[in-house]
C-alpha cells in the first residue's frame, strides 16, 4: 500500500469486490462511493481529512464511526445527519460546515 | 424482522432500544412468548457494534464473524427470521410520559421523520462506546476509537490509515491490530498500558466459563500473528501526544510505571492513524433520562444503570440488559437481554416458567464468572488516564474547553464539586455530543480537585432528546406524544437477512 | 460555631448570591447556605430574560387590569439600573460573567387586534416611565429580518435584554466570596428558631464521607429559597402559599448571530434569545410537570418531565415566529421551577410574626433579582426599602 505518512490520503479501501460506485458531490467536487458504503467512510476513502472546521479553526473528522462523536455531522440534500450513520447514495449533495463563517457555510 | 406492527390500541408490549446481543436476546425471547416487540436502533444492520457487518454491494467480499462469539451468526438469523418489528437507521431520543397510569412514549427519528412509540415496557440495550480519553492532540483528523478502526474495516472495508500506530489498554486492541494486518496495513506498533494477556490470564479465566476462553485465545493468537507480521508489541507504555498539524503525522510515546505514571523518556513513532483502545464506557444517557437510578462503576463502563437481579430499573416500566447495567462483554449482554425478556414478558402476563427464568438467571451468572475475571484483569487506570490531559488539551470536543479552564474554574469556586456545576460554568457537556465525550474527565477532574467520591460528583444530567434532533422535528415529536397512541402504517421496511454462505 | 453572624442567607441561586455580596460588600458577617450548588435551580434553569415590559397575560385581562400591574413599573425599572449597577460594581473580571446585554425586546403581535392591545399596552407602560413603543410590520421586519411575515407589529423596548443564567449567580457568589462571605453549599438548613434576640440555623453538610451537623447563630436570616420558601416558613411556623410553577425550556445548537433581540409573543407563550455563545434559549412557561409534595413544594431531587403537549406549544411557536429556527438542533430541554405569590404577585419583606427574618420570592425573580436583593438589604440593615414593596409583603396574608 501506498505511503501514508508523505501526505497522500491516509485512509483507503482494502481491495477486494464491490458493487456499484456511483459519485457523491462534496462542497462542489466529486468522491466516488460505493453501493453499501456509509457517507463517512466514502470521504475518508476519498481523501477528504476535515468533516468539519470548528470556530477555532481546528479540523475535525470521525472519531467514533458509531454515532456518538457527532464529529462527522455534514449537510446531506440539506439536512445535518451523521456521516457515519449515512448510507451513500447516488446523487447525494454533502456540505461539510465551518464555523468560522455566517450563514449558509453553516450549520442551520 | 419486519416493519409490521401488531401492536394492541397502538401501544406496543415491548420496545428494545439497541439491536446488539443484549436486545436481539431480548426481543426473541419475549416474541418467543407471544409479546408484540419492536426493536430500533440507529444502524442500517442489527448486530450492535460487536456484530457490524457490511451491507449493499459490500457484502460481496464476504466478513468473518468475530472469534469467541459461536453463537453470533444463529442469533443474527434468528432476529432476521423473526417478525419482530424492525427500526433501523432509528434513533431513540427519549421517554415523554403523559398522565400517570397511561403507557410511555418513547420519542424517535427516524428516516421516515419522527415517531412516539407506546409501550407497556422500554427495554434499554444501549450498549456502550469506546471510552473517550483526552490527550494532547486527540481532535486530530486520524486519531479514531478501537472501536472506529473495527467498524470501518468490518462494515465498510475502509482502512483508517495505511500506518496506524494502536494505543490503548484492552486486549479488543489486538485484535484489532490483527485485523488490520490481515487487511492490509502496515500496523507500525501497538502499545498497552499494562501487559499483553498471556497464558496466566488465559488459565485464570478457565475455570470461569470454559465456552469464553475463545476470547483470550483469540488475543494471544493475534499476538502471534503480529509478532511474526514484524508489528512491535510494547507494554507498559503510554501515549503522550499526537502530532500533526491538520492530521495525525506521529504519536509520541512513554513508558510507564505500574501506576500508569510516565516514567521514561518520549520517544516517537511516525504514524497516519491513532488508533485509542482504552476501554468501554456505558451507554446511559437514555436510562438516566428516563429517571433510572445509576451508580459509578469505574472499573465498568463509568455510569451504569442500577437494576433488581432481573433487569428491572428503579423505573417501573424500564428494564435494561448489556453493557447500559455495566460492560461486561457480549456474552453476559447476550445472557442478560434473554433475561430481560423473559421478565418483561412474564410482568406483562405471558407464560414463563420458573425453569426458564432460572435458567436465564444461571446463564446470566455464568457469564458474570468470566466478565468478572476480564473486568479486574483489564480495568484502566482512570487516574492515569486523567493525567494524559494537559492544561492545554481539550476536554470537550464539542465547545473546546479545555483542561486548564476547567481546573481554574474549580480553583476560583471551591464550594462547586459536582460535574453538573462545571457544565453548567464552563460549557463543557453542552455541545452537541451532549457530554457523552467529556463527563467522565470532567467528573474525575472534579474529584481530583475536590476529594469528593463519584458518587457526589455525580454525571451531566441527561435530558430529552438524547441525541439532537432539528427543533421542527421536536415539535411534531410533542405531538405525537400527546396524541393517543395509533397503530403504526404498515410500510415494509428493507431487513437485511443473513446471507445463508454467512452461517457457520 | 458559636459566633454570631450578622446575616444567614437560606439560597444559593441568584437573589441568596446577590443579597449575600450586596451585604458583604457593606460590610456584614453574611454566611450563604446552599443545599446543593450554587445556581444549580431556578436561577440556572430560567431563560435569563431582562423582560420589563408588562407581562401580555395582564393586558388580556383588560386595562384595569393592565393598570394594576403596571403599579410594579418602578420595580422593574430599579431592577433595569441594578443590573447595570452589579456589572460595574463586580469589576473587569466578574462583571462581564453576568453576561448583560441589551439590544432590545420585542412582543409580537399576528394580527390587528393584538396590535391594538400591545398599543394600548405601550402608553400604560410609558405612563410608568417604560421607553417603549409599538412597530409596525414594515419597521418590525427592518430591525428584525429573521422575524416570520406572520408578525403583523411589534412593541419594542430598547432597555430590554438578557443576562447569562449560567454564570450570573456564580460571579454574584465568587463576589461575595471575595468580600468576606462564608458561603456554604451541600449545606441544607434542618430547622430555624428563635433564640433570645438571635435566630438559631439548624444545619446539616454532606461531607465527602458522611454528614455532620452544626447550628449557626445570626441577627438577621434571610429566605432566598425559591421554590422551597414555603418549606423554610414552615419552619417558623408561618404559612408563606406561594404558589410553585414548573416550567420547560429548550437550547438549540450554537448558530451563527442572528437573533439579538429578547423576543415574546403577545397571545402565545414564548420566549427567544439568543446567547453570546449562539445557542437560541427557547422558553415562554410552557408548564412542565414536577413529582410535589402534599403542599405543593417539588420533592427535592427528583426530576422534572416535560409535558408533551408544552413541547410542541412551545417549539411551534418558536418555528412559527422564527422559521429560521425549525432547522437547528435542539440539544437539550429542561424543567425549572419557580414561585408566584398567592395573588401572582411577588413576595418580598419581614416574615410574619418573625423578626429579623426576610423573604423574597416570585414574579420574575431573574429580572428582578437585583432589586429584591437590594430591598433585602436595606431590610436586614433597618433602612427603608429604597423601592417600595410594600404591595409585595407577605404580612398581607398573616391572620
Amino acid at each position: 500500500m501506498s505511503g501514508a505518512v508523505d501526505g497522500g490520503p491516509r485512509a483507503g479501501r482494502v481491495a477486494g469486490p464491490r458493487g456499484a460506485g456511483f459519485a457523491l458531490r462534496v462542497d462542489g467536487r466529486d468522491v466516488t462511493a460505493y453501493d453499501g458504503e456509509s457517507i463517512a467512510a466514502a470521504l475518508l476513502a476519498g481523501g477528504v481529512e476535515a468533516f468539519r472546521t470548528t470556530a477555532d479553526g481546528e479540523a475535525r473528522a470521525p472519531f467514533c464511526h458509531m454515532g456518538t462523536c457527532f464529529e462527522c455531522v455534514v449537510r446531506v440534500n440539506g439536512r445535518s445527519l451523521r456521516a457515519c450513520l449515512t448510507p451513500a447514495t447516488p446523487g447525494d449533495d454533502v456540505g461539510r460546515v465551518d464555523e468560522r463563517e455566517p450563514d449558509e457555510r453553516r450549520a442551520g | 424482522m419486519t416493519a409490521e406492527s401488531r401492536t394492541t390500541a397502538g401501544v406496543h408490549d415491548l420496545v428494545v432500544v439497541g439491536a446488539g446481543p443484549a436486545g436481539l436476546a431480548a426481543a426473541l425471547a419475549a416474541r418467543a412468548r407471544g409479546l408484540d416487540v419492536v426493536v430500533v436502533d440507529e444502524q442500517q444492520q442489527p448486530g450492535g457494534q460487536i456484530f457490524r457487518r457490511p451491507s449493499g454491494g459490500l457484502t460481496a467480499a464476504g466478513h468473518r464473524w468475530p472469534a469467541g462469539y459461536p453463537w453470533g451468526p444463529d442469533l443474527l438469523a434468528r432476529a432476521a427470521a423473526s417478525d419482530v418489528t424492525w427500526r433501523p437507521r432509528t434513533t431513540a431520543l427519549g421517554v415523554l410520559r403523559g398522565e400517570a397510569g397511561t403507557p410511555l412514549r418513547l420519542a424517535v427519528s427516524g428516516p421516515d421523520g419522527p415517531d412516539a412509540l407506546a409501550a407497556h415496557r422500554l427495554l434499554v440495550a444501549t450498549g456502550a462506546y469506546d471510552m473517550p480519553v483526552a490527550l494532547p492532540g486527540w481532535t486530530l483528523p486520524g486519531v479514531v476509537t478501537a472501536g472506529a478502526a473495527q467498524g470501518l474495516l468490518k462494515s465498510q472495508r475502509v482502512l483508517v490509515g495505511h500506518r496506524p500506530v494502536l494505543v490503548g489498554a484492552h486486549p479488543l486492541l489486538l485484535l484489532v491490530a490483527d485485523q488490520l494486518v490481515a487487511a492490509g496495513a502496515h500496523v507500525a506498533e501497538v502499545v498497552l498500558a499494562r501487559g499483553v494477556p498471556g497464558p496466566a490470564e488465559a488459565v485464570r479465566a478457565l475455570p470461569a466459563a470454559p465456552g469464553h476462553v475463545g476470547l483470550l485465545a483469540a488475543s494471544t493468537a493475534a499476538v502471534g500473528r503480529l509478532l511474526r507480521a514484524g508489528v512491535r508489541i510494547r507494554t507498559r507504555t503510554l501515549p503522550t501526544r499526537v502530532l500533526g498539524e491538520d492530521r495525525v503525522e506521529g504519536v509520541e510515546l512513554r513508558r510507564v510505571d505500574s501506576a500508569w505514571r510516565p516514567v521514561g523518556p518520549a520517544r516517537t513513532v511516525a504514524a497516519d492513524a491513532v488508533v485509542l483502545g482504552f476501554g468501554f464506557h456505558a451507554s446511559t444517557e437514555l436510562a438516566r433520562q428516563a429517571g433510572c437510578a445509576t451508580r459509578w462503576d469505574g472499573a465498568g463502563g463509568g455510569w451504569v444503570v442500577t437494576h433488581d437481579g432481573a433487569q428491572r430499573t428503579s423505573v417501573p416500566d424500564v428494564l435494561v440488559a448489556g453493557e447500559p447495567a455495566g460492560v461486561r462483554g457480549a456474552e453476559q449482554a447476550r445472557a442478560e437481554g434473554h433475561l430481560a425478556g423473559l421478565v418483561a414478558a412474564r410482568d406483562l402476563g405471558a407464560a414463563v416458567t420458573g425453569r426458564d427464568l432460572d435458567r436465564a438467571h444461571r446463564a446470566v451468572a455464568r457469564a458474570r464468572r468470566f466478565s468478572d475475571v476480564v473486568q479486574r484483569v483489564f480495568a484502566p487506570d482512570l487516574t492515569g488516564l486523567t493525567a494524559l490531559a494537559t492544561p492545554g488539551t481539550l476536554v470537550c470536543r464539542c465547545e473546546s474547553v479545555t483542561r486548564a479552564t476547567v481546573e481554574r474554574t474549580l480553583a476560583a469556586n471551591p464550594h462547586v464539586s459536582t460535574a453538573n456545576a462545571v457544565k453548567l460554568e464552563c460549557r463543557t457537556g453542552m455541545g452537541t455530543c451532549q457530554g457523552r465525550y467529556c463527563e467522565a474527565t470532567v467528573g474525575a477532574l472534579v474529584e481530583r480537585a475536590t476529594g469528593r467520591p463519584m458518587d457526589q460528583v455525580g454525571p451531566f444530567t441527561a435530558h430529552l432528546p438524547v441525541k439532537p434532533v432539528p427543533l421542527a422535528e421536536l415539535a411534531a415529536l410533542g405531538e405525537l406524544a400527546a396524541a393517543p397512541p395509533e397503530p403504526a402504517p404498515s410500510t415494509p421496511a428493507p431487513c437485511a437477512p443473513v446471507p445463508a454462505t454467512h452461517l457457520p | 460555631m458559636t459566633r454570631q453572624r450578622d446575616v444567614v442567607v437560606v439560597g444559593g441561586g441568584l437573589l441568596g448570591c446577590a443579597t449575600a455580596h450586596l451585604l458583604a460588600r457593606e460590610g456584614a458577617d453574611v454566611t450563604l447556605l446552599e443545599r446543593d450548588q450554587v445556581n444549580r435551580h431556578a436561577s440556572g434553569q430560567n431563560a435569563g430574560s431582562l423582560h420589563f415590559q408588562l407581562e401580555y397575560r395582564m393586558v388580556e385581562r383588560g386595562l384595569e387590569a393592565a393598570r394594576t400591574a403596571a403599579t410594579a413599573m418602578p420595580l422593574h425599572l430599579d431592577a433595569s439600573a441594578r443590573w447595570d449597577a452589579l456589572v460595574t460594581e463586580l469589576g473587569p473580571d466578574l462583571g462581564p460573567e453576568l453576561g448583560v446585554a441589551r439590544h432590545g425586546g420585542l412582543m409580537l403581535a399576528d394580527d390587528v387586534a393584538t396590535a391594538r392591545l400591545l398599543e394600548a399596552k405601550a402608553r400604560i407602560e410609558r405612563e410608568r416611565g417604560l421607553d417603549v413603543h409599538v412597530l409596525d410590520g414594515a419597521q418590525v421586519r427592518e430591525l428584525a429580518p429573521y422575524l416570520s411575515p406572520t408578525v403583523v407589529a411589534a412593541a419594542y423596548c430598547p432597555s430590554e435584554g438578557r443576562a447569562n443564567a449560567r454564570t450570573a449567580a456564580p460571579a454574584l457568589a465568587r463576589a461575595a466570596v471575595a468580600h468576606g462571605a462564608d458561603l456554604r453549599t451541600r449545606t441544607e438548613v434542618t430547622s430555624l428558631r428563635r433564640d433570645g434576640a438571635a435566630w438559631v440555623v439548624g444545619i446539616r453538610t454532606q461531607d465527602p464521607d458522611g454528614t455532620h451537623d452544626d447550628e449557626l447563630r445570626a441577627d438577621a436570616v434571610v429566605l432566598a429559597a425559591g421554590v422551597w420558601t414555603r418549606t423554610l416558613a414552615a419552619m417558623l411556623d408561618v404559612d408563606l402559599p406561594v404558589t410553585v410553577l414548573a416550567l420547560m425550556m429548550s437550547v438549540t445548537q450554537r448558530t451563527t448571530p442572528f437573533l439579538p433581540h429578547l423576543v415574546q409573543h403577545a397571545g402565545t407563550r414564548l420566549s427567544l434569545k439568543q446567547t453570546a455563545d449562539g445557542n437560541v434559549l427557547v422558553g415562554g412557561g410552557w408548564p412542565a410537570h414536577l413529582v410535589r409534595a402534599p403542599d405543593g413544594t417539588p420533592v427535592h431531587g427528583a426530576r422534572g418531565e416535560v409535558v408533551p403537549a408544552s413541547l410542541a406549544g412551545n417549539a411551534r411557536a418558536a418555528v412559527r415566529a422564527v422559521p429560521r429556527l425549525g432547522e437547528l438542533q435542539t440539544l437539550r430541554t429542561w424543567v425549572g421551577a419557580t414561585t408566584v405569590g398567592p395573588d401572582q404577585l411577588p413576595v418580598v419583606g419581614p416574615v410574619p410574626g418573625a423578626p429579623g427574618a426576610f423573604v423574597a420570592t416570585g414574579g420574575s425573580a431573574f429580572t428582578l433579582g437585583p432589586s429584591f436583593a437590594r430591598v433585602l438589604g436595606d431590610l436586614v440593615q433597618g433602612r427603608t426599602p429604597a423601592v417600595d414593596v410594600q404591595p409585595y409583603d407577605p404580612r398581607r396574608w398573616a391572620a
